[in-house]
């Protein structure tokens, strides 16, 4: 049987400004462009093997275009599309390269908390920046803070039970960490398919709204020296660096030139699919957040894009 | 679907006593269980009953190492594809084995005896599920490491091994380091989107080269460098980084003789992950990167 939805393929997202983000992400977020075609600038970090994990589109307003998770076979596409269309939500597919150059065959639907979900199979390889004979253990000549990957993606749905249930029940993520309101409802929930805290994570906002978008960082050092590079390219910081109560993480949060927050992120811990999920209450979201400052700036749960 | 990762160790001690000593102040795993010849351990951040379990005998090695599989069905599929192989399975049921259901048992192509298991006792890690802090108390004693992560055992024919791990188990090689001839002389194998969860390397049939723990990053493994180094440990190589792997690490001895690991970083590999593979000449490398030399305490000593 397939391993269904593996982790987070990439991102899409919007940019009033392409040029300005493409050297932001280049040269100080340090990803590698692998490609652009009118009005798209397709990036990846440099572990990865595929196409891209990051597009930027050229648009009026900034924000997600989409999400996009990799299924392990072939089958899964229709195996998800009959679930998605099961709970009544209409699906398009998509041949390979359709979308894009690297692209990979696609369904994409628009999930009860507004957004454009995709879930691939079979993206253009284009191999990481190591050779498969003899590699070191890290490349040379990579720029900015060059992490090696994309982690997960955090979102905002305005009833996020009702958002949750979706990717749980129809997408067969695994809930690992809840905040609960004091009347019950869920106010952030983090759900993972790579044995990891979460791939993806939902709070209370807009729908459609997009939190961030987070790279993985080897360690806490690497956190630091993230840091050090965001202050001398003038990035605004969001949290300076510190460690979440929440999945563990050391963490770092910041802006892209045109608002879209990202975060470096290291850290976490292995979860086994019957992972019993781990409970916050709302008096103690503070530290669920930001374990040592104990306390969320009102930025961080108001500012989205 | 299949195997999922390492669930525990278990080793033959002939001092149960300083072998538990060790195991629970310098290293810092948990003491849950002791009878008259087993004790048994876990790391701070493991659910399960144990990761690790000691047993009293005349002479040091391994009894026997279990993974665990994601569903319960799994156990009957396995066992009927370790069965089409060749090996005679033995079931081992419910009551039969401490902080475990029901298993099955085989001895593999390379000698070792191999356990999978679904049914894990689950006693909880330090932490809870209400309002966790994220780091266990501070004042835990030694090394602590939050989770058990890999092992590495040896076979004569590391090729035949490798085939049994991936075409009747479902193990996804990873990287492997090969001769002239275009033998294996070692292979890394993973079911948990890791480097490796287990990893052969060519030696006598039977043997246990090392297991590891998981620790959160260099900064840990340097500080476990200094706990080791201050309790007299023997250090049998590092803190260094893997060139198979990327992974940051230190080898020491356990006081009777068997190979510990701390181990950090590494990568996360799809199941489609185009495996790395090492030639001869740069084994060093591969096994050392930084001291660029093949080590001979590290290939020929094995429990």
């Amino acid at each position: 049987m397939s391993d269904r939805i593996l982790r987070l393929q990439h991102v899409q997202i919007r940019v009033p400004d392409l040029e300005l983000c493409t050297a932001y992400y280049t040269e100080v977020l340090g990803l590698i462009e692998t490609g652009h075609e009118d009005g798209l600038v397709f990036l990846k970090c440099w572990d990865e093997h595929e196409h891209h994990s990051v597009v930027l589109r050229q648009a009026p307003t900034y924000g997600l275009d989409h999400m996009s998770f990799k299924l392990a076979e072939a089958g899964d596409l229709d195996y998800y599309t009959q679930r998605v269309e099961a709970v009544g939500i209409a699906v398009k597919r998509y041949a390979r390269g359709e979308l894009g150059q690297g692209w990979g065959e696609a369904i994409r639907f628009e999930a009860p908390s507004g957004h454009t979900v995709e879930l691939v199979y079979g993206m253009e390889k284009v191999g990481n920046m190591l050779p498969l004979f003899n590699p070191p253990p890290k490349p040379g000549g990579l720029v900015g803070i060059a992490p090696p990957r994309l982690d997960h993606i955090f979102i905002m749905a305005e009833d996020v039970d009702a958002a949750t249930a979706f990717y749980t029940g129809v997408l067969e993520f695994r809930l690992t960490e809840q905040i609960l309101a004091n009347d019950g409802h869920q106010l952030a929930t983090w759900m993972e398919r790579s044995h990891t805290p979460h791939d993806l994570a939902i709070v209370t906002g807009p729908n459609g709204a997009l939190h961030h978008f987070a790279f993985w960082l080897d360690d806490w050092n690497a956190v630091r020296d993230a840091a050090d590079q965001l202050a001398y390219n003038g990035v605004t910081i969001d949290v300076a660096p510190t460690r979440h109560g929440v999945t563990r993480g050391y963490t770092m949060y910041f802006f892209d030139p045109v608002g879209n927050r990202n975060e470096v992120f290291t850290g976490g811990y292995w979860v086994d699919p019957d992972f019993e999920p781990i409970t916050w209450t709302e008096e103690e979201m503070g530290r669920a957040m930001f374990y040592y400052a104990r306390e969320v700036n009102e930025r961080f749960f108001t500012v989205h894009s | 679907m299949g195997i999922l990762r390492l669930a525990h160790v278990d080793i033959r001690t002939t001092d149960l006593e300083l072998a538990s000593a060790y195991y629970s102040e310098v290293m810092g795993l948990t003491a849950v269980q002791r009878d008259e010849d087993t004790a048994y351990f876990k790391c701070w951040d493991e659910e399960d009953h144990h990761s690790l379990r000691l047993r009293y005998d005349a002479r040091t090695g391994l009894d026997l190492f279990a993974f665990r599989v994601e569903k319960e069905d799994d156990l009957a599929e396995l066992e009927k594809a370790v069965e089409a192989y060749g090996c005679q399975v033995q079931r081992v049921s419910k009551g039969q084995a401490v902080g475990q259901g029901e298993s099955i048992r085989f001895v593999i192509p390379s000698g070792q005896t191999m356990e999978l298991v679904w049914d894990l006792t689950k006693t909880g890690n330090l932490l809870g599920k209400h309002n966790p802090s994220p780091v266990p108390p501070p004042n835990l004693p030694g090394i602590a490491p939050p989770r058990l992560d890999h092992m590495l055992i040896n076979a004569e024919e590391v090729g035949e091994s490798c085939a049994f791990f991936r075409d009747v188990l479902g193990f996804r090689m990873t990287e492997q380091v090969i001769d002239a001839n275009g033998h294996q002389l070692g292979v890394w194998l993973e079911r948990s989107h890791s480097p490796h969860d287990i990893a052969i390397v060519n030696g006598p049939n039977g043997a246990l080269h090392h297991f590891a723990f998981w620790l959160d990053d260099w900064d840990h493994v340097r500080k476990a460098a200094d706990i080791l180094a201050y309790n007299g440990v023997q250090i049998d190589q590092g803190p260094t980084r893997h060139g198979v792997t990327r992974g940051n690490t230190i080898y020491f001895f356990d006081p009777l003789g068997i190979r510990n690991e701390v181990f950090t970083g590494g990568y996360s590999p799809d199941p489609d992950f185009p495996s790395i593979t090492w030639t001869e000449e740069q084994f060093g490398r591969g096994l050392f990167y930084y001291e660029n030399v093949v080590s001979q305490r590290f290939l020929r000593m094995h429990t």
